[in-house]
């Protein structure tokens, strides 16, 4: 009746002696499969098995699971830009994702783009790209986001490159100025440690 | 010890006048320079920084309140036994629970006690009738909605004019049954009518301004723990000695001394929340329930709950004004309806009196109650009197065919009196001489290029088919008004670095390091061996972003006590020290006076050979394992030399400005925008801003330009989107949330020179003012001139959306 199913394949075997040797056969040497819920993610370099439930958001496991709190709650929807990160690459709202999507996925955040010593944080200090600075950790991930498909931007595509984070306090025309310096020092090969 | 410093610092107390005591330019290393690190940038930037938001305490429980679905409703009953009865609640705090039947002390500008857990809403969200702690926040959000409530629906009523009229129904019957009028005041000089009597022009106008708000980015919360018998609370406030004080009115009472406080870096407010009468009801609810549950709970608002309340500028203005052809203007009355304004609200005509020599002014408000959130001072207070200034000066020109510029040179004044008058006047306080706003004005005509490019309303057509406009405002700086605060130093032992000592709430303006700035001038240590981190709660409280004060406040308390560190400093290095049983230490400086020593980079010298010097560190000595003073008398012969304890406190106090005009404002600011229309969208683009802001003196310059680029964001969104929208039919609030309450964005606003003068005109040490409040409450006013010099047509409601230009100029 099919009661054994393949955790690596979900074949179904009706004989236990037979999903034996399916997996010796089909599976050997293949890592151990995760049990459901569990999501590995490599999070500012270091990997993570975790298990999650199906309704976290990402945002939830960094912020108040793991506790790296740079991905701040702001608008609670996906319209603030506060709570970004960079997956694989891009820059995301990590409000808006389910953190069970995310299995295998490549996740930076702030506190992980300064441990690197990305010349943007020194950058935003020196222009005071902060006031209250809870919106700030969006900005510098969106902005490495940014620097790593664009080394050389314009001023314009920095401003649409923002265009998404929001701040109150309205630091808004120093982010251009440290994110060109910090470019510069990228492209004169200075950046990190 | 006998200290000339302090005695000093009691006669800058409530100064009224320019600075006696300023420090020598030559001795300014680190006041005034813009490279200057911010001590929290590092934190801020890696997303390090700690908010209340971010605190986990282990085992600690989630809160939430219920909100009402009405504007106006009373709660006849409740059944929670669903909501109980959910896996990981843990507690359930109902409005006729026995331990919330008191009214109490739960934070706001003055005592004002609530009950913890309302009955009755007053508006739509508020939250009312039942807290419920639980395991997650949506386990809590869950339990919310399995609560069954029989409400009672009351009438209601939304706009402050309709709330007047007769027959209106009541918006607060339980606290003012006999109508919706709260309060009137007047105030003005003058004879108004006589002054309208001689005027060539009298002009008439209306103006409204809905209910726009704060949003703080972090939303209200805290955290409550009791640690046996005392309360640690960490909590998202501007005012932490406010919080202590009700605090210790609770339960009984509560000793000042076992209250631990953490105020943490702060998702701004812009005061806002941190003044509603109601604010700390979620900490007592937590209180209740921790105690209950033996957990640790954290309570938090929703985005949605964070649009609570509103600025205190929401209103109808009429105003009439009569001037002179030559553009002097003779009489102004203002009379405004103001909704739910607290603590009395604002305006509308306080700045006329203030910064004119208008000889006949009557401004009335009154205060309607509604049944919308309350509004209070959001960056600040003084929107209405600013919306006046700049709607009355800007009409006028219009009316009379004048330069704007030219009319606002022609009234400036003080109390009435004129320029002339003011400065024999500054002669007198000790202040230089400057005309302020002449100065402000040439610097920022010539930045916005004025005389090039202003030209008669509604006459430039640019190539791209959009009309173009250039505003002019002014005003007076306000920002040294009032407030109290102490700080303390004390130098480290081992390096002998300085700590600063004062809690206060870090609201991003980081007048933290322009604090450090000052006491490492004064004292003559090197800048980066000055630490303050504000959050910590060592009994002082420092005078907190409210009455709109900080740095001449703040900053006095920060010299007096920096002016007395170095004092003793030198009263240590000159005297005998450490006089024991066994014998005395010899002064470091034997012979010498402290006349004949003087303090450069943390290292104490002697005047005369400078050779003969001596470290902090080498002045405070090491530890060991004889306590924090190490002599290493006991086993060894080597006395190592130490010093006594090297601490100071003080304390600055300003009684005010406000009351009465003791204090006359000689310092101004100026601001211009030029702008694009589009006459088929009726898009408004802003190209430029221009701030000019006379502070008298920056410390911190770029902190200074912060809040000048920073607060014509916030201006921009007011003046072109922000308004809470709600529904007249049903009265519920319909965009509470940040997509459909629009907020300015970095692509909403183009250069903005922020110009900072220094005329040493300010009241507060070194002849500055503060700034933080000015800019944001300035600009949203000066779109009207602007759009009327684009479009030749006077829109007078804000905020100034497409809409309603394109309704001004006729074509919907």
């Amino acid at each position: 009746m099919n009661k054994y199913l393949c955790p690596y394949c979900s074949t179904k075997f009706e004989a236990f002696e037979d999903l034996k040797a399916h997996a010796l056969a089909e599976h050997t040497g293949e890592p151990a499969p995760l049990p459901e819920g569990m999501i590995r993610l490599t999070l500012n370099g270091d990997e993570y098995q975790i298990q999650v439930q199906p309704e976290w958001t990402l945002n939830y496991l960094i912020h108040d699971k793991l506790g790296l709190t740079s991905p701040k709650m702001f608008c609670d929807r996906g319209a603030c830009g506060s709570c970004t990160v960079i997956m694989n690459g891009r820059s995301i709202l990590s409000c808006m994702t389910l953190a069970i999507e995310c299995d295998g996925n490549i996740v930076e955040t702030a506190e992980g783009i300064a441990d690197a010593g990305h010349p943007l944080v020194e950058a935003y200090v020196k222009h005071h790209c902060m006031q209250c600075g809870y919106c700030t950790p969006g900005f510098i991930t969106t902005a490495k986001a940014l620097l790593d498909k664009n080394p050389d931007p314009e001023e314009e595509e920095i401003r649409e490159a923002l265009g998404g984070n929001l701040c109150r306090c309205g630091t808004y025309p120093q982010h251009p100025k440290a994110i060109l310096e910090a470019a510069e020092i990228l492209a004169q090969g200075k950046g990190g440690k | 010890m006998h200290s000339p410093e302090k005695k000093k610092a009691l006669e800058l107390l409530d100064n009224l006048r320019f600075d006696k005591y300023p420090l020598p330019e030559d001795r300014q290393k680190y006041i005034g320079k813009r490279d200057v690190r911010r001590l929290d940038g590092i934190e801020k930037a890696s997303g390090l920084a700690d908010y209340t938001m971010d605190v986990q305490v282990p085992g600690m429980l989630f809160m939430r309140f219920l909100t009402s679905p009405y504007p106006h409703a009373e709660i006849k009953g409740m059944d929670t036994t669903k909501a109980e009865a959910l896996p990981g609640v843990r507690a359930v705090l109902r409005y006729d629970d026995p331990e919330v039947q008191l009214e109490e002390d739960l934070g706001g500008h003055g005592v004002s006690p609530r009950f913890p857990v309302p009955r009755v809403a007053h508006f739509q969200g508020e939250e009312v009738g039942v807290a419920i702690a639980a395991d997650t926040e949506d386990i809590a959000e869950e339990a919310l909605e399995l609560v069954q409530v029989d409400w009672e629906q009351r009438p209601f009523v939304l706009d402050p004019h309709e709330a007047l009229k007769p027959g209106a129904p009541l918006a607060n019957p339980d606290d003012f049954p006999d109508g919706n009028l709260e309060e009137e005041f007047e105030s003005g000089r003058g004879d108004v009518e006589k002054g309208f009597g001689e005027s060539d022009v009298v002009l008439e106008f209306k103006s409204k301004r809905l209910q726009h708000t704060y949003i703080s980015p972090e939303r209200p919360c805290g955290v409550w723990r009791w640690n046996g018998e005392y309360p640690e609370v960490w909590l998202k406030q501007q005012r932490p000695h406010i919080v202590k004080r009700a605090v210790s009115s609770w339960f009984g009472g509560i000793p000042m001394n076992r209250i631990q406080l953490h105020i943490l870096y702060q998702g701004a407010s812009f005061g806002g929340w941190s003044q509603f009468g109601w604010n700390l009801a979620g900490h007592y609810c937590a209180a209740i329930l921790a105690r209950r549950t033996l957990r640790a709970v954290k309570w938090t608002f929703t985005r949605r709950e964070d649009f609570y309340g509103g600025s205190m500028d929401e209103g109808v203005h009429q105003y009439k004004v009569g001037a002179k052809k030559d553009g002097t203007i003779l009489a102004v009355k203002g009379e405004t309806v103001y909704a739910n304004p607290m603590w009395g609200g604002q305006g509308p005509t306080l700045h006329l009196e203030e910064c004119t020599t208008i000889p006949h002014i009557y401004g009335k408000r009154s205060l309607a109650l509604v049944n919308k959130g309350p509004n209070t001072a959001v960056r600040c207070e003084q929107l209405p009197n600013c919306h006046t200034l700049t709607l009355v000066f800007d009409h006028v020109a219009a009316e009379l065919g004048l330069d704007p510029i030219e009319v606002a040179l022609k009234n400036d004044g003080v109390h009435g009196h004129d320029m002339a008058w003011a400065k024999k006047e500054k002669k007198e306080m000790g202040f230089p001489e400057t005309d302020s706003l002449r100065e402000c004005i040439k610097k920022g005509k010539a930045s916005i290029e004025w005389d090039k490019k202003h030209h008669q309303p509604g006459t430039k057509r640019l190539p791209n088919g959009r009309l173009h406009g250039l505003g002019f405002t002014w005003n007076h700086e306000w920002e040294d008004s009032a407030g109290s605060g102490e700080i303390a130093m004390r130098l480290e032992r081992n390096d002998g670095t300085l700590n600063i000592l004062g809690m206060r709430c870090d609201n991003g303006v980081n007048a933290e390091t322009a604090y450090c700035q000052i006491a490492a001038d004064e004292i003559g240590m090197k800048i980066e061996d000055v630490f303050y981190r504000p959050q910590v709660d060592p009994g002082f409280f420092t005078m907190t972003p409210d009455s709109s004060t900080n740095m001449s406040v703040n900053g006095f308390a920060v010299r007096h006590a920096a002016r007395m560190l170095k004092e003793k400093v030198l009263d240590a290095v000159t005297s005998d020290r450490a006089v024991t049983q066994r014998g005395s230490y010899p002064p470091f400086f034997p012979d010498m006076t402290p006349d004949d020593l003087d303090i450069k980079d943390s290292v104490i010298y002697a005047k005369k050979d400078p050779s003969k010097k001596l470290t902090f560190a080498e002045l405070v000595g090491p530890s060991g394992d004889e306590g924090p003073m190490a002599f290493y008398e006991l086993y060894g012969t080597e006395r190592t030399p130490f010093s006594e304890p090297l601490f100071t406190h003080s304390y600055h106090v300003q009684v005010g400005a406000y009351k009465g005009g003791i204090r006359p404002r000689f310092i101004r600011q100026a601001h211009f925008m030029e702008i694009e229309v589009c006459p088929d969208t009726g898009e408004i683009t802003i190209v430029k801003v221009v701030n000019v802001n006379d502070v008298g003196k920056a410390i911190n310059p770029m902190a200074c330009e912060g809040q000048m680029y920073g607060g014509t964001y916030m201006g921009v969104g007011r003046a072109m989107w922000e308004e809470v929208v709600h529904d007249p039919v049903t009265g519920v609030m319909l965009n509470g949330n940040l997509l459909d309450y629009k907020i300015a964005t970095i692509e909403d606003c183009g250069p903005i020179d922020t110009i900072v003068m220094e005329s040493r005109l300010g009241f507060g040490p070194y002849g500055l003012t503060g700034i933080g409040e000015d800019v944001s409450t300035m600009i949203p006013a000066l779109m009207g001139p602007a759009v009327y010099n684009a479009i030749g047509v006077w829109i007078d409601d804000y905020p100034i959306t497409p809409e309603r230009v394109l309704k001004a100029l006729g074509k919907i």
